[in-house]
């Protein structure tokens, strides 16, 4: 058991949005997986919505800064997957809905 | 991690001036539209050719140039060469833009001084690109696409500059068979084969689309290369054959290229209907016009004809390309450039947020109506029409410009 379960992080997470869709990147589906050690060290994997966001590397900044909010958080590594690849059914209901893709 | 890194954003201090120039040359474009004669339209007319120059230099090549300098590293994943010779393409490409315009209407004599001037900074252009292309290790399909239509900018430059020297008397050539290459290099070419790799990398990012083949989009790059290398070789050979080789497999490209923007379309999840949306619609469709009246030219050798296939494909669909792709770009930058830093710290916009509703609304209405009354105006041959026409486009531009300068300007 580490010092935050994945709810905890994805709470922490759904602070970051996208902001050309306007929903946050955990309702987006693209945060795939979070955990962490009984030390603080975070493990974050998530992908994007595609490979050629000019945000990317602010995108994941700002996951590292969300999670580096948590108290005790002392390192915080983010993996960024293409596998499996992002698509629609991965978002929320209400993501889907608003977006007219159901 | 699997980093593709696209932290080589260049200022938007660098690109704006590309955008705010490209939409003013926009309304001067829709105030030249005034100069036309309905009654006596060639495609060779002095006030044809300035129009033509003042809307793809002064607009669709402003405009892209400054696209490029901040799509070129996001679609090749490399940064800039050198992004401050950006700085050095603007001032040049107004002022032969200007030199070009004003030659064509008033003094055959400043054209090759124009077109000089437009060539080198289409040369720095191109040679900036293909530097910052020479870093790349691997190229992939929509890299490569970057590669050919620089490739026939390139030419269609020199084909353009010779152009320039025999209109002025300095060298002796067939113009208007040299028309042909120097069209087709930079209008197929570069424009369309540079609208067809974007289009690939753009549409899907912001409609959300994926898992879809781009088996249709090589057809479609392979096909309109082909065509245009060989309306080329038509010209320098002085072969007639190949022309017809050329233009035939041009108009095969479309089909394919139209299939996976309708597979695209088709499949994205996001379907809001915003302003980027509408304006890919008409300009995809403003493309099916173009493409149905050119084979109504081919049957029938209506000049008149061919001139409302060119206006309808320049206006229509390079122009609503170009102006739905700013509504997207210019909140981008500006959002990226102001209100980043912010998030996390303070509320922030949302893209969407950035864009003037009522004016680009009101953009694209006038717009479009102006394009399909000129477009009639054309092939009626009425100056009623024309005119009116180009009171339409004139609002048109204007609001385009009075949403630009709001989505800059947000705070």
């Amino acid at each position: 058991m580490g010092m935050y379960t994945k709810e905890e992080l994805f709470q922490a997470i759904a602070t970051v949005v996208d902001p050309e869709v306007g929903f946050n990147l955990v309702e987006m589906g693209l945060i795939y997986d979070a955990s962490s050690d009984d030390e603080g060290n975070v493990k974050v994997t998530m992908t994007l919505s595609t490979k050629a966001c000019p945000l990317h590397q602010m995108i994941l900044q700002w996951v590292k800064e969300a999670v580096e909010k948590l108290p005790n958080v002392k390192d915080v590594a983010i993996e960024l997957v293409w596998e499996p690849e992002w698509n629609i059914t991965m978002a929320d209901e209400h993501v889907k809905k608003a977006l007219g893709g159901k | 991690m699997n980093s593709i890194s696209q932290d080589f954003a260049p200022p938007f201090k660098l690109i704006a001036p590309f955008f705010i120039i490209g939409g003013f040359f926009y309304i001067a474009a829709t105030l030249a539209v005034f100069l036309f004669s309905a009654q006596d339209l060639t495609y060779m007319s002095s006030t044809v050719m300035s129009f033509t120059h003042l809307f793809l230099l002064g607009f669709v090549m402003m405009t892209i140039f400054g696209a490029m300098a901040q799509l070129v590293p996001v679609v090749l994943e490399v940064g800039h060469f050198g992004v401050e010779l950006f700085y050095a393409i603007w001032p040049l490409l107004l002022i032969g833009t200007l030199l070009m315009v004003v030659g064509f209407l008033y003094s055959p004599a400043m054209l090759p001084y124009g077109g000089t001037v437009v060539l080198i900074s289409m040369m720095i252009f191109v040679g900036e690109i293909f530097l910052t292309i020479k870093k790349v290790q691997k190229l992939n399909f929509v890299m490569s696409s970057v590669v050919i239509a620089n490739t026939f900018l390139f030419f269609g430059i020199i084909f353009g500059l010779l152009m320039a020297l025999a209109y002025a008397g300095t060298i002796s050539i067939d113009i208007s068979q040299m028309l042909r290459a120097h069209v087709y290099c930079v209008v197929g070419g570069y424009i369309g084969i540079t609208i067809m790799g974007l289009s690939i990398v753009l549409v899907p990012m912001f409609t959300l689309s994926h898992s879809f083949s781009l088996i249709p989009l090589r057809v479609a790059i392979t096909l309109l290369s082909l065509g245009v290398t060989s309306v080329i070789f038509s010209t320098l050979l002085d072969m007639e054959v190949l022309e017809y080789v050329g233009y035939f497999s041009s108009f095969l490209a479309l089909p394919f290229y139209f299939y996976i923007i309708y597979i695209i379309y088709k499949t994205r999840p996001r379907k809001e209907n915003d302003i980027y949306a509408i304006s890919m619609m008409f300009a995809y469709l403003a493309m099916v016009v173009a493409l149905c009246l050119a084979i109504v030219y081919f049957l029938f050798h209506k000049e008149e004809v061919l001139l409302a296939s060119a206006w309808v494909l320049f206006f229509g669909f390079f122009g609503f390309m170009i102006t739905g792709h700013i509504y997207k770009i210019i909140p981008f930058l500006v959002w990226f450039e102001r209100f980043s830093p912010l998030v996390g710290k303070q509320k922030v916009p949302m893209l969407a947020d950035m864009v003037p509703r009522r004016s680009s609304q009101a953009q694209v209405v006038f717009s479009g109506i102006g394009v399909v009354l000129v477009a009639f105006a054309i092939v009626l041959k009425s100056d009623a029409l024309l005119h009116g026409g180009a009171s339409f486009l004139f609002f048109g531009g204007v609001a385009f410009v009075r949403s630009m300068l709001y989505m800059i300007n947000f705070k």
